[in-house]
């Protein structure tokens, strides 16, 4: 099982950023969703998570706001800055050509 | 906008941290919550959900920690911290800051004030726009012992027409032959006043590049025209004396009246205008007696030149030389012309130097030892602080590994150890830039005179940077002193030693050698101060060739503009005789120039029957002394030969004169000088032509320009036989009665002789002499009292050290004496490490001293660099010091009682 050190570096931003893209998320939901749609291939440790939102929050990528949850209990949610979006946008575009070029690579050799 | 976002999250996370940490903490709990709930609805028991979520988690401490990294302000927390417990440590232990801050603050300050001066006197440029084109151009000859002089006027106009590498020569005087003394009698505003003056010639302020505040300048014309017999009557004031004298008032093309004649100040300086530091307050015209003017043996001028652009100084220093090889063939003579290399005692050469370089003369060997002595003081001062904060250290140590145990990293300890260095070396600092600043300011008032540029000096720019970054070298040094040993340490080893640090090898050795450095540099401190000190002692007992006792003196002018040669002499007299009815006055005479410190004459004096080396029946003779009344009697100088002056010489038609012991030497070596004649020029005193004088005795050599140069050749003319007086004289008084009690006397008895002068310089002969040795007691004086700090700073080294190894040993000597070894025996072994590390220390300092002592050679005086008992007396100095210091520690592990030692561990 792949750990998030084991991602390319700032793949993990990338992944946050696409997965709050559509709706505001808290730390939990952002690890969980991750872990369901790569169908338990990323399993983010909240080690790299918090730190990550963090990161990413000084850079004024995402903002945080604090919001009960659906069981009432208080919890961050994270959404996507105007500068978010863009960065996410920048990020998708760098991660297609790569992962493109690694592909074709992996497949020619 | 994202930046403003971006700086409010900053300022939050820095302002509201127990905010932003509280929120993090929730939301982490949060996820932990999150976590157990889904293992529990997966069929765990809630316990063991728990556990396991836990387990999954691991402790939230470290990245809690991550996360506050990654807000990207910790390091503004960390210092605030650090500061914040820093002081809090610092003020748990006052003694140690005290003494750690005192000493830094002593070892910055001196360095800080001590570069001051570096900085003023010999680094700063000149205040001369391009002051590095200044060159100043002496003439320089062997039978002076080298000592510069100025220049023939002759020789000035060769050079001027000569040279092409200068782009403007000037000249200027002080005055010479007995005339002026570089001061005037000027009167402010009805109130005599004597100034310092300057005679100048118009290219002199062209080569200066100033220009003045008001009014205008010399012309050529103005200072060029060395006929008739005064200088053109006008003047240009100093700002200052503008100020001071004349309130600032609208002053040029007004009269004020100088030497007793109206003058016409034609401009006013710009502030803290200065030639050679003068410290001239008026400026006149340049102007010579015609028949100085042509004389080549007169040296009257000195002179100060601009380099063109482009020209080197080495270049232009090339071209004085291939003048020097010729100069008699480029103008047509071979009567005293400059040579290239000066052989006979007769030549004389010329030298260019900077006008730097000129104007700090002699001054910055002393300055640059001062500053290494400082320089060894701020070691001693960091080899003692990285001591006391070594030994500090150990008894920190488990605080230390604690806070590494508990998840402080190695740089967040180096970081803190850093912060603790700089706050100490930070009030360090800032209290010894208040010492500097207080201590250069007492300098200077209390040797106004003795170091050159004092009225430059400031602590500016350079000088602050230089104290920052001593403050910030000493905090590093600091910080990594106090670390360094820790690396060496393992934790484990650490806590389970508990309090009793370890006894590692590099840190005896560390400490060791840090106090054998200690005690190094302060025996070669040490040293170059006993050497200093026993040179002023030889200073002021050096026999001068004068009785110096009960002996009061001031001096007064005359104008030369409004009084003539004999009222002049009959003015003195009339003084003179006042002042020997005065009750507790002895006697009283006077003289053209006061020893010991007087600027040489060097006038040619034809002699009867004597060929000089170059074929001339003329000698240039040191100094002259005009002197009135029983000047020898009055003076204490003996009389070796023949007779002193006496009152029937003075209705006698046949001249005498009376010269000095190297006088006849030289002249007539060996032959019995009595009975020969010489033909002093009138011109020099105020007599009206030359006449042959004949030697009637030979006086005892009195020292003239300082007491520790050996005297030149000196002849005395009897002012009472001309009748005739130069404008400035000395009195001098034998008396039982101080100089203040005397002041008002003296100045009823020169009012009443003449309104308009001023008495000055009204001291006993002590105070002449003090004044004439007063550089070299002011060196010796600092370098004295930074030895005795270096000193104080080795005992507390050795002391500390000592004390310290007692204390770590106190269970081995326990048993020692439980085995029953004697309280001596413990004594004398302790007293005998600290010895042997003093006696290594002294060792290498003398071999420092006697490597480095040959650059203070120069400065000393009746005492070689390597004065045996100098030496011995340091050595015993600091020996007994170090037998004090280490006495007191071994004293206390000679008491220890094994009972109590042993029952501790």
């Amino acid at each position: 099982m792949a750990k998030p050190t084991d991602l390319v570096q700032g793949t993990l931003d990338l992944l946050i950023l696409k997965t709050i893209s559509l709706e505001s998320k808290h730390g939990w939901a952002i690890a969980k969703r991750i872990q369901q749609v790569s169908q338990e291939a990323l399993q983010i440790q909240q080690g790299s998570l918090y730190p990550a939102l963090h990161r990413l929050e000084q850079q004024a990528w995402i903002k945080a706001e604090w919001r009960p949850t659906e069981t009432g209990r208080m919890a961050k949610f994270y959404s996507l800055t105007r500068s978010g979006r863009k960065q996410l946008e920048k990020e998708l575009a760098t991660w297609v050509r790569l992962s493109t070029a690694i592909n074709i690579v992996v497949q020619e050799a | 906008m994202q930046i403003v976002d971006k700086a409010r999250l900053r300022l939050r996370s820095l302002f509201r941290r127990p905010n932003v940490d509280c929120e993090l903490e929730t939301e982490l709990r949060f996820h932990l919550d999150q976590l157990i709930e889904e293992k529990i609805s997966s069929g765990m028991p809630p316990e063991e959900a728990r556990r396991a979520a836990q387990r999954t988690i691991g402790g939230t401490a470290q990245y809690q920690e991550e996360c506050r990294d990654m807000r990207r302000v910790n390091f503004v927390e960390d210092l605030v911290q650090d500061v914040r417990y820093t002081i809090r440590s610092l003020a748990k232990g006052p003694g140690f800051t005290a003494v750690v801050i005192a000493t830094l603050a002593l070892g910055i300050g001196a360095n800080i004030a001590i570069f001051t001066i570096v900085h003023g006197v010999l680094l700063r440029p000149l205040d001369y726009p391009k002051p590095d084109q200044l060159m100043y151009l002496t003439a320089e000859a062997p039978a002076a012992g080298g000592a510069r002089s100025a220049l023939s006027a002759p020789e000035y106009i060769e050079f001027r027409q000569m040279n092409r590498s200068f782009a403007e020569v000037g000249a200027y005087s002080t005055g010479g032959a007995a005339y002026t003394t570089g001061e005037v009698n000027l009167t402010a505003r009805d109130r005599p006043l004597r100034v310092r003056s300057i005679s100048v010639d118009a290219h002199l302020l062209k080569a200066l590049g100033i220009r003045p505040e008001q009014g205008r300048f010399f012309t050529d014309e103005e200072t060029a025209r060395w006929t008739g017999t005064l200088p053109p009557p006008i003047a240009i004031l100093s700002h200052e004396l503008w100020r001071t004298a004349f309130g600032g008032r609208p002053l040029v093309g007004q009269k004020v009246e100088v030497e007793g004649r109206p003058h016409e100040i034609v401009g006013i300086m710009p502030p803290g205008t200065d030639v050679m530091d003068h410290h001239t307050q008026v400026w006149l015209p340049l102007w010579l007696h015609p028949n100085m003017a042509r004389q080549r043996e007169a040296h009257v001028l000195y002179v100060i030149a601009r380099l063109k652009n482009g020209v080197t100084a080495k270049a232009a220093q090339t071209e004085l030389s291939t003048f020097l090889e010729n100069w008699g063939d480029r103008v047509g003579t071979r009567d005293h012309v400059p040579t290239k290399r000066a052989m006979r005692s007769v030549d004389h050469t010329l030298q260019l130097r900077s006008l730097q370089d000129a104007i700090v003369g002699n001054a910055s060997r002393p300055i640059w030892v001062l500053q290494a002595a400082v320089g060894f003081v701020l070691l001693i001062v960091c080899a003692n602080l990285a001591n006391l904060v070594m030994a500090r250290a150990g008894s920190r140590r488990r605080e230390f590994v604690l806070r590494t145990a508990l998840g402080a990293s190695r740089g967040r300890l180096l970081r803190q150890s850093l912060t603790e260095g700089a706050v100490m070396s930070g009030a360090g600092g800032i209290l010894g830039l208040w010492l500097a600043s207080a201590g250069v300011r007492a300098l200077i008032r209390a040797y106004p005179t003795s170091i050159p540029r004092t009225s430059e000096l400031t602590i500016d720019l350079p000088v602050l940077l230089v104290a920052l970054g001593l403050s910030t070298g000493t905090a590093l040094l600091f910080g990594f002193v106090s670390l360094g040993r820790r690396r060496t340490s393992s934790m484990m080893t650490a806590l389970k030693e508990g309090a009793r640090a370890a006894s590692g090898a590099w840190r005896h050795y560390a400490r060791r050698g840090l106090v054998i450095a200690q005690v190094a540099f302060a025996v070669m401190l040490v040293i170059g101060a006993g050497l200093l000190v026993q040179t002023v002692y030889n200073l002021t007992r050096i026999d001068a060739g004068f009785d110096r006792s009960r002996l009061v003196t001031f001096s007064m002018t005359l104008p030369m503009a409004n009084s003539e040669a004999d009222t002049r002499a009959r003015a003195y007299q009339r003084v003179l005789d006042r002042l020997r009815s005065v009750p507790g006055v002895l006697e009283a005479a006077a003289m053209s120039g006061l020893p010991p410190n007087r600027t040489p004459d060097a006038i040619a004096t034809p002699i009867e029957n004597y060929t000089s080396d170059d074929g001339k029946h003329v000698a240039i003779i040191d100094y002259y002394q005009f002197v009135m009344g029983d000047y020898f009697e009055t003076m204490g100088i003996p009389i070796v030969a023949g007779r002193g002056f006496e009152r029937t010489d003075n209705a006698s038609q046949g001249k005498v004169v009376i010269v000095n012991e190297t006088l006849a030497k030289r002249i007539w070596k060996g032959q019995n000088p009595i009975g020969h004649r010489l033909r002093p020029p009138g011109g020099s005193f105020g007599a009206s032509d030359d006449v042959w004088h004949t030697v009637i005795g030979v006086a005892k050599d009195v020292r003239q320009r300082g007491v520790e140069r050996p005297a030149g050749t000196e002849l005395y003319v009897s002012l009472d036989q001309h009748g005739v007086s130069p404008p400035s004289m000395n009195v001098v008084m034998r008396t039982t009665l101080a100089p203040a009690a005397l002041s008002r006397t003296i100045e009823r008895v020169v009012r009443e002789v003449d309104a308009a002068v001023p008495v000055v310089r009204l001291r006993d002969m002590d105070s002449v002499f003090a004044e004439s040795i007063r550089r070299p007691k002011l060196l010796a004086q600092l370098l004295g009292a930074f030895a005795g700090l270096a000193l104080l700073l080795a005992a507390i080294g050795t002391y500390g050290v000592l004390s310290y190894m007692v204390t770590e040993r106190r269970r081995e000597i326990g048993i020692q004496v439980a085995l029953g070894a004697t309280r001596s025996r413990v004594l004398t072994q302790i007293m005998k490490q600290g010895l042997q590390v003093t006696a290594i220390g002294v060792t290498i300092g003398l071999a420092g001293a006697l490597a480095v002592n040959r650059l203070i050679a120069s400065l000393l005086f009746g005492v070689q660099p390597t004065d045996t008992v100098t030496i011995a007396f340091v050595i015993a100095t600091i020996t007994a010091v170090a037998v004090v210091a280490s006495w007191l520690p071994a004293w206390r592990a000679s008491r220890l009682d094994p009972n109590v030692v042993l029952r501790d561990e």
